[in-house]
Parts: C-alpha cells; sequence; structure tokens
C-alpha cells in the first residue's frame, strides 16, 4: 500500500454570501444569493512533488488554495495536512506546530512584501515568530544564509522592498516562505506579475529549491505552459468543481475532459506546428447562477439531455458523462 | 513593393525629468503594409506601448519625440499640430488598449459611445450611424447586437467588452490600428477568440495593425513579421517563423528559450541573467552588453545598428561580417 499523501483536501466546500443588504432584502423582497466558489473539491498531493491547480478566472483555485492553509474557513468537506486536520477543532495544539511547516507565495510581490519594513525583518518574522533559530546574531546568519540561497546578497537585507526588481522582490518572498523550514509551500500565481525572462529565473529558482529541500508545492495558475514546466501532477478546475486530475505528462498528451482540451486548444501555439485545434466558443458563466448539471454543458461539443440534467462524479479522476459513456468528437484533421 | 502604410523612421523619444532627460525610444524603424500584423514584444520597460503613443499622437508632456519621422501612407504625421492629428487619430489611425474597462465610458450605452465615434468621423446622421453601429458589433462577433447596443459597458463580459473596443476603433474605417495588450486582461480562452478576430479583420479589411505585447505565443499566432525591442531599440525585425524558431540575436534567443511551451517540458528553462537596464542608466554601446554571453570588446563602445541578415534586421555586433556579406550581394 501506498504511504499517506501529504495532504488530503476531501469534499471541500466554500460558500460565499452575495446577498444584497438585509434593508435593501426587504424593501425589495430580493432573495438571499449564494456563490458556491468551490463545491466539493477532492484532490491530494504526495510528499515532494508539486501539485498544480489550472483554470480561468473565477474557477475557484485561489480560493482552494486559501482554504488548505486556513486563511479562509471552509463551508464544508476537509483538509488533513501530514495527518492532522486544517479543520477539526480537536486538533488546535497539533495545527500550531503544523503551522511553520506551511507557507504561502502571492501572485503580487508589490503588495505582499511590508513596504516600511526592510527586506531582513521581512525575512526575519518567520524565524521570531516560531523560535526556528535562537539569539540575535544567530537570526542574522540564517537571514544572509536564506538570501544568498534565493540569489540575493546578503547585503540586500539592509534594503527596503521598493529597492528591488518585481523578481528581486519575488526571491523576497521566497527567502521568506523557506524561513520557517517550512516544507510544504502554497504558490498562488507566483510569476503572472513577471516578465518571462524573470519568470525563468524564479520557476527555474523554484524547482531547485524543490530538489534540496525536498519541499511539496501546491502550485496554482492560469498559465498551462508554465504548470507543464512546473508540475507533477494537475488538477484542472471549471466553476469550483475539479472536472480532471492526471499526471502532467497524461494531461498534455492525452486531455480527456472537453474542458481541458478546449484550454489546451486556446493557448497560443509557439512552435507554428500547425497541431488540430478546436476553436473555443463561449465564456464562463456567472457562477451565482450556474448551469444546471455539468455546469461546462453550455460550451461542450459533447454535451447532452443527462449533462444538463445530472452533475457528473470524478471517476478515475474524470468528472465528465461523456468520457464515461465514450461519446467522442471527431478531432478536426491538421490544416 | 507597394508603399507601406506606416512608415517610422529613425524615431527617438525623450521625457525630460528635473535630473535627466530620458530616452525612452532610440531609432526606431520599421514598416507596415497593407493587411500585414506586425507584432512589437518586448518586456516591461522596452518602449513598446511608448512606439504605439508615439505613432498615434499620445505622447504627452514631459514626453515628446525628439527625432526621425512617421509617415502615414506617405504623409509626415509627427509634426501636425495636435487639432490636424485629432483628425486623423479615429479616423486614419486608432488604437486598442489594453483594459476595455477604462477605455469605455462607464456612464454611457455602448451603443451611444459607438454612434458619438461614428458621427465625429463621418457624414451620417443618428438613424446610419446607429445602424451602422449594430453592423459593427455583428461584425466583431456579439451576439443579439440590436438588444446589446443598449447595453452599459458593466453589462458586457471582459472578453465582449474587448470585442466593444475593437468595434469602436473600426468605427471610421482606418488603415492602421495599435492594438496594446488587447488580451493581456483576458483568460486564455477568451483571448484565442479575440486573437482570431483582429487577425481576421486585418486580413478583410486590409488594415495594417500593430500588435503590442509581451506574449510571443500571441505574436506566433498572430502576426506575419515581429519586433523584438529591447531597452527602446529594436534587437531583431523579421518574418514571424525565422525570429521564433530560429532567433539570432541573443537577447531574442534568451527570451524564446525562457518561454515555458505545451511540446516540450525541458528540465531547466533558458536564463537570462540580470533585467533591463533602467533609462536612467542603459549602458553605453549595445544596451544588452552587460547581460550578453557572447559579448565582446565591440559591445562596450559602439551601438550596433539594425543590419539585413539572412532575411531580416539584426542589431548586433556578432552578424556584423555576414552583414558586410549580405550587403555586397545585394549590391
Amino acid at each position: 500500500m501506498s504511504p499517506r499523501p501529504y495532504v488530503e483536501v476531501t469534499d471541500l466546500k466554500k460558500t460565499f454570501d452575495v446577498s444584497k443588504p438585509w434593508l435593501n432584502r426587504v424593501l425589495e423582497g430580493a432573495p438571499r444569493q449564494y456563490l458556491k466558489a468551490v463545491d466539493g473539491v477532492s484532490f491530494d498531493i504526495r510528499k515532494g512533488e508539486t501539485f498544480a491547480l489550472v483554470g480561468e478566472s473565477g474557477s475557484g483555485k485561489s480560493t482552494v488554495a486559501r482554504m488548505v492553509v486556513g486563511l479562509l474557513n471552509p463551508t464544508g468537506g476537509e483538509v488533513t495536512i501530514d495527518g492532522i486536520s486544517m479543520t477539526d477543532p480537536g486538533q488546535r495544539a497539533q495545527r500550531a506546530k503544523l503551522r511553520r511547516k506551511m507557507q504561502m507565495i502571492f501572485q503580487d510581490p508589490y503588495a505582499s512584501l511590508n513596504p516600511r519594513w526592510r527586506v531582513d525583518r521581512i525575512i526575519a518574522e518567520p524565524i521570531r515568530a516560531f523560535n526556528v533559530v535562537e539569539g540575535e546574531a544567530n537570526i542574522v546568519a540564517r537571514v544572509g544564509e536564506l538570501l544568498t540561497l534565493v540569489g540575493l546578497h546578503p547585503d540586500d537585507g539592509k534594503k527596503f522592498p521598493h529597492e528591488f526588481s518585481g523578481g528581486q522582490r519575488q526571491r523576497v518572498a521566497i527567502a521568506r516562505s523557506l524561513a520557517s523550514n517550512a516544507d510544504f509551500i502554497v504558490c498562488d500565481e507566483p510569476t503572472s506579475a513577471l516578465d518571462v525572462s524573470v519568470q525563468a529565473q524564479i520557476l527555474n529558482l523554484m524547482r531547485d529549491l524543490q530538489e534540496k529541500f525536498g519541499l511539496t508545492y501546491l502550485f496554482i495558475s492560469h498559465n498551462l505552459a508554465v504548470v507543464r514546466h512546473m508540475a507533477t501532477r494537475i488538477g484542472v478546475m471549471y466553476l469550483g468543481r475539479l472536472v480532471e486530475v492526471s499526471d502532467a505528462k497524461e494531461m498534455f498528451t492525452h486531455p480527456r475532459h472537453p474542458y481541458t482540451r478546449m484550454l489546451l486548444d486556446a493557448v497560443p501555439d509557439l512552435a507554428m506546428s500547425g497541431r488540430a485545434r478546436i476553436p473555443v466558443a463561449g465564456e464562463i458563466p456567472n457562477p451565482i447562477t450556474p448551469p444546471t448539471g455539468c455546469t461546462f454543458h453550455p460550451r461542450c461539443p459533447l454535451a447532452n439531455e443527462r449533462c444538463k440534467a445530472e452533475n457528473p462524479l470524478p471517476i478515475n479522476g474524470v468528472a465528465c458523462h461523456a468520457v464515461v459513456e465514450g461519446r467522442t468528437l471527431a478531432h478536426p484533421v491538421a490544416a | 513593393m507597394s508603399e507601406p502604410v506606416i512608415s517610422v523612421r529613425n524615431l527617438q523619444v525623450e521625457f525630460v525629468t528635473r535630473r535627466a532627460t530620458l530616452r525612452a525610444i532610440d531609432g526606431v524603424s520599421f514598416d507596415i503594409h497593407k493587411g500585414e500584423v506586425l507584432g512589437v514584444v518586448g518586456e516591461s520597460g522596452a518602449g513598446k506601448s511608448v512606439t504605439g503613443a508615439a505613432i498615434i499622437g499620445l505622447i504627452e508632456p514631459p514626453g515628446r519625440i525628439s527625432g526621425g519621422e512617421i509617415l502615414l501612407n506617405g504623409r509626415r504625421i509627427d509634426n501636425l499640430s495636435p487639432e490636424e492629428m485629432r483628425k486623423v487619430r479615429g479616423r486614419k489611425v486608432a488604437m486598442i488598449f489594453q483594459d476595455p474597462l477604462t477605455s469605455l465610458n462607464p456612464l454611457f450605452r455602448v451603443g451611444e459611445q459607438l454612434v458619438e465615434t461614428i458621427r465625429t468621423h463621418l457624414p451620417m446622421n443618428e438613424r446610419q450611424a446607429r445602424d451602422r453601429a449594430v453592423e459593427l458589433l455583428t461584425e466583431v462577433g456579439i451576439p443579439a447586437p440590436e438588444k446589446r447596443i443598449d447595453g452599459y459597458p458593466h453589462e458586457f463580459s471582459g472578453g465582449m467588452r474587448q470585442r466593444v473596443v475593437i468595434a469602436l476603433a473600426l468605427c471610421a474605417e482606418p488603415d492602421f490600428i495599435v492594438a496594446d495588450e488587447p488580451t493581456t486582461a483576458l483568460d486564455v480562452s477568451v483571448q484565442a477568440q479575440i486573437i482570431s478576430l483582429i487577425k481576421k479583420l486585418g486580413r478583410e479589411r486590409g488594415m495594417a495593425v500593430m500588435l503590442v505585447t509581451h506574449d510571443m505565443g500571441v505574436i506566433a499566432e498572430t502576426a506575419d513579421r515581429v519586433a523584438v525591442m529591447y531597452a527602446g531599440r529594436v534587437a531583431e525585425i523579421g518574418p514571424v517563423r525565422d525570429v521564433v524558431q530560429r532567433p539570432m540575436h541573443p537577447y531574442a534567443k534568451g527570451l524564446m528559450g525562457a518561454i515555458p511551451t505545451l511540446e516540450a517540458s525541458a528540465e531547466r528553462l533558458v536564463q537570462i541573467p540580470g533585467s533591463m537596464p533602467r533609462l536612467s542608466s542603459i549602458p553605453r554601446g549595445c544596451a544588452f552588453n552587460p547581460r550578453c554571453a557572447d559579448v565582446f570588446a565591440r559591445c562596450h563602445v559602439d551601438q550596433p545598428l539594425p543590419l539585413p541578415v539572412q532575411g531580416r534586421q539584426v542589431a548586433c555586433h556578432l552578424y556584423e561580417n555576414e552583414q558586410l556579406k549580405t550587403a555586397e550581394v545585394a549590391r
């Protein structure tokens, strides 16, 4: 039997109340409205691997990330990390120990670093908070070590965040996430705000660090090419549901869910290989009033009556009636 | 070959600040022909958007065009008075901006904005202009345009809004369109739709399009030719297939290698050390010399000029000998 996965997410749900204020509801007779941002998502992450969540804006991938690290309380479902539940109130004491083991890297390095703190203080904060290293001299040494690790100079610690470029700031954010000796790092679009040449530097750095420290990543991105470069396994999200989970290689060579295929076909073709592509149709519907049954059915070329009525459950990592029933669409021949 | 629609000759744009005069664009030259899409790529600060703004006459003080010329159908437009330029802008040249939410007025219905633009440039009455607006919305692929024309911008999704912006740019049937990062704010699936729309419209209407983007994939899909910009200069310009698949300039090579692709998962991406210089400290000689792996003595002294090599133009001293050979053959 395989060992227990490091992170287990089971039937995770998050509903946001987006109703109008009470007075408007009374006067206008408007009903309460709920937005199901995440609707029954389950996956697990093995130690040392990179699990990527991809999807378009509004698909709920960042909400999942926030619930996994405990920044948001789930409406339902459970997150277990290293055997400790993030939701069970009885395990509060164990959870406190777990917290130093997990860190987050955010999308915008301009917003995630305190502009009034020097970089050495920013990086030392987790060290002090978790008492990782004792003694001021040791903390200074550790901060210098971390800065060197992410490709900066120990003297850079004396600078303020505004003195750095976007890529360098993201390096600072990475150094901070490593400061508490974390081994599970949730990265929410870590390179979306960066230029390609800088993105390459950061992605390479993240892979080097993973190799060196055996880090486990939950990697959130909308960029499929970046995900292909980073991930061991990939989950594709659409309107709060996980529509497909599979190995990274498998996903790109044999996408199974029609939405995954559509996403892959939408990526501009840099090699200009003239690979066969189905033109993309439609846009993500309003998540407050999602379509019935499978939420993808209005855009799906394979949809039939069953898809409109019945929400497909994931079977072998794919949540699609058409895949299970073997309904297929002839792929257009390469032009 | 026919006369280009837009011809930019040795363009220089400067920004005067208290400390120094910063040169954002330094000697950029290119032509765009009828029906052609020129992609302009580069990282932030490379000067791609400023080039677009200069052509369309939207450089605001303290910025100014300090040298070179811009020709539209053979006529200079860079020295027109603001009044004269206003007549050209919208009528002959138009622009599509990155963020469709800020380029539409949230207080007016989409139809009103279209009708206003059409009537400013074309002699039409209200009725005719409205019919024309519906036609345009149909052309850019907005479903039920007769109904949607009375909607406000906030009632449209991001992709639909960008279609409205494209319709606005097409109002007066311009000869030339600058599209500045038209798909950057959009999701991939919508991006693909907008790209193919821009491509289709350019072909069908015979417009010249300058597509500014940082996304090489978008360029590979859309453009006929591509210009790679670095620190306000053109590093390499040529047919898109050649430049994307066999880049020659060391910066272009690094940039292509840095892009993760769907086809192959390389173990490591190519890394260009360092980052783009600030405008206040562009190095002497070739602007790329501190980051270049093939740098030699001359790169620190002389600024390389774009010269023809293998069917394209490359601004790099490495290819000097080949450039001379090409020039001899041409003679």
